[in-house]
């Protein structure tokens, strides 16, 4: 599931899936800015049927939060 | 819900990919938003790019579509969009006093009603008087829900605010001519404002529109760029067996198709409905379906509930030649590009063949489930006319007035004799607010009785007209079968004390052939030994469409020098005498 995670924040960011790490934040990623953010947020939730709320979507400042978030609505992640 | 978009992810991707350098047409957009509404200037952009435009746009920063319509020199301006989308939600409109009107009185609430109209359409007026644009300005979305609970009809609240405001809108606007109203309050009805309205998206981004609602609102906005650059569709061609009935009449019988009341007839009468409300609107009709002749007649000429009739088509093509041919006769009959048409059938291997063999032909294979023709069909931007002149609301009986000349040709064997009977008069005026649309329409449209092919939006046809250097004027034809309208246009620009030149001539391919454009040289000619002038300068500029233009300067005994045709007003033309010619 992790692979699938990191192939959509590639697609949305364009960036090779080579650069992304789980310490990835908006400041290491030129595409991440507030606006893909919400795109991401958008195709993660299509992407593992699950809705995020604002106080998540403030909360997430690296992939390892976007992993973090997605267990807890209950997105089996193996690693 | 049908048809089903991309997500706007898909869009923004892909317009980054864009690699096509030529395109058939180009645009310059621009839009402007009260709220965030980025991906939808890429997604027009994209979809521009499958129809072969070339589409640049400009996006306003976040909320600043005062500033830069009242600023003459924003970028806005520097970039002079040919169309400016303007976004804007009522919750930025009515600012701190939305959804807490309770506090003034209803006087107070229906003056705010009208501050906000004013400010709107100054806003528009302004963008329209500085440019040679059109603006297209959205209406209200009316939340669903009201502080007033269920007494908000009983009240005047918010919902019953923006009813007015919008009707307000529609009303001062209506015979604004570059000004359009994009009715967002229905793009919210169609859509839902459960999906289209995120309360998430609202509050970290004001993203009103959420993001894949936005390629639905581009495929929308894309219904006034089509029409502006000529793009619409104008004739719709129809299979007949599982398309306008259901089954098919050489197995099923005249009494066994379904068309009636009884379901599922009446998908195919409200299909056939919806077609014959276009047609009234201007879009011409026509069939190519493999049948026996005489099975088919019967149904069209004889079955009680076919909303459809004989008149209402202007080519039939019904045999067993195949659907390639019966196509290509049926653009030659209607004298109608192929780009010009949509073709609807259920077979797909029929659609394929023809999308292979005509890819100009915009082919629409039809989906398995009748009942998703209707909302096809009403789904389709490629009908959109900027302007319904009156030609459009007459094409339909023009067409069967065509069919009868065609006929009397038939009849008589010799040209001349022919084009005698028919007693062509030909009515000459100068350009005025009623027939700018319609010339700027045959500047748009015409392509192959036409001398330079220069494409005039309205706004540069009344630019134009207030230039006393120019002369404009539109041609209406009219013969012993009827009125076929205004059907050549000619622009003529003042260049020196002696010297006219010939920026536009043309004439619509319905009235070709019949001297019409001679009566008008010889006008022009006259016109300028009138006014003392000694040179007419005209010029040809070939395209793929215009060779029946080729060696009309020739022929009118205009001696080419150089890129130019020049006319010496000296020497003599005769107006032909077929024709009678009336000056207003």
């Amino acid at each position: 599931m992790s692979e699938k995670l990191f192939s959509l924040i590639s697609r949305i960011l364009e960036v090779s899936k080579a650069q992304l790490s789980e310490e990835s934040t908006p400041e290491s990623i030129e595409n991440w800015d507030s606006y893909n953010g919400l795109l991401l947020v958008d195709e993660l939730e299509s992407e593992f049927n699950v809705k995020f709320s604002v106080e998540e979507v403030f909360d997430v400042h690296s992939i390892a939060d976007i992993k973090r978030h997605l267990r807890n609505h209950g997105v089996i992640l193996n690693d | 819900m049908y048809p089903n978009e991309k997500s706007l992810s898909y869009y923004i991707r892909e317009a980054k990919n864009l690699k096509k350098i030529e395109y058939g047409k180009k645009i310059k957009i621009g839009i402007l938003s009260s709220f965030t509404i980025t991906g939808l200037a890429e997604t027009i952009k994209v979809k521009c790019d499958k129809v072969n435009v070339n589409c640049c746009t400009y996006v306003s920063g976040y909320n600043q579509y005062n500033q830069e319509i009242l600023n003459s020199n924003s970028n806005l301006y520097q970039f002079k969009p040919e169309i400016l989308f303007l976004v804007i939600d009522s919750k930025n409109i009515f600012k701190d006093d939305y959804e807490v009107f309770y506090t003034k009185n209803i006087d107070e609430r229906k003056k705010i009603v009208e501050e906000k109209l004013d400010e709107i359409i100054n806003l528009a007026k302004i963008f329209v008087n500085k440019t040679n644009s059109k603006i297209v300005i959205s209406n209200l979305s009316i939340p669903s829900y009201s502080s007033f609970g269920i007494l908000e009809n009983k009240d005047y609240g918010i919902s019953q605010m923006i009813l007015e405001f919008n009707q307000k809108l529609n009303a001062r606007l209506k015979n604004e001519p570059s000004i359009y109203v994009y009715d967002l309050l229905q793009f919210f009805y169609r859509f839902g404002e459960q999906n289209i309205a995120e309360p998430h998206k609202i509050a970290i981004g004001d993203i009103k529109i959420t993001f894949d609602y936005l390629p639905y609102l581009a495929e929308e906005l894309i219904g006034y760029i089509k029409p502006y650059l000529g793009l619409n569709k104008k004739c719709i061609v129809l299979d007949l067996d599982n398309t306008l009935w259901g089954g098919i009449v050489g197995e099923d019988g005249f009494n066994g198709i379904k068309l009636g009341p009884e379901p599922p007839g009446n998908i195919f009468m409200d299909f056939q409905r919806w077609i014959l409300a276009l047609h009234h609107r201007g879009i011409i009709l026509a069939i190519n379906s493999k049948n026996n002749l005489d099975d088919a007649m019967k149904v069209i000429r004889e079955h009680k509930h076919m909303i459809l009739k004989e008149e209402h088509f202007a080519a039939i093509q019904i045999n067993w030649i195949d659907k390639i041919q019966n196509m290509k006769e049926i653009a030659e009959e209607i004298n109608i590009g192929l780009d010009s048409i949509v073709f609807f059938d259920d077979d797909p291997r029929n659609c394929e063949i023809m999308k292979t063999a005509l890819p100009e032909v915009l082919t629409i294979n039809l989906p398995k489930d009748p009942s998703l023709y209707l909302p096809l069909i009403q789904n389709m931007n490629d009908f959109n006319v900027l302007k319904i002149t009156n030609e459009d609301k007459k094409r339909g009986q023009m067409y069967y007035q065509q069919k009868q000349r065609s006929e009397l040709k038939n009849e008589t064997v010799n040209l001349e004799k022919y084009l005698e009977k028919l007693e062509t008069k030909v009515t000459i005026k100068n350009a005025d607010q009623v027939t700018i649309p319609r010339i700027s329409q045959l500047t748009m449209k015409t392509n192959q009785f036409n001398l330079t092919t220069k494409r005039y939006s309205e706004e540069e046809i009344r630019h134009m007209m207030n230039d006393s250097q120019m002369k404009i004027i539109s041609v209406q034809v009219e013969d012993k079968f009827g009125d076929n309208g205004i059907t050549g246009a000619c622009i003529i620009k003042l260049k020196n004390k002696k010297e006219w030149y010939i920026d536009t001539f043309l004439l619509s391919c319905r009235v070709i052939g019949r001297e019409i454009e001679r009566a008008i040289m010889s006008f022009i000619i006259n016109e300028a030994r009138e006014r003392g002038l000694e040179t007419i300068i005209a010029e040809f500029i070939p395209t793929k469409k215009n060779s029946p233009t080729e060696n009309f300067l020739d022929k009118c005994g205009f001696k080419k020098e150089g890129e130019f045709w020049i006319f010496n007003t000296s020497k003599e033309f005769k107006k032909p005498s077929i024709v009678s010619l009336i000056v207003k």
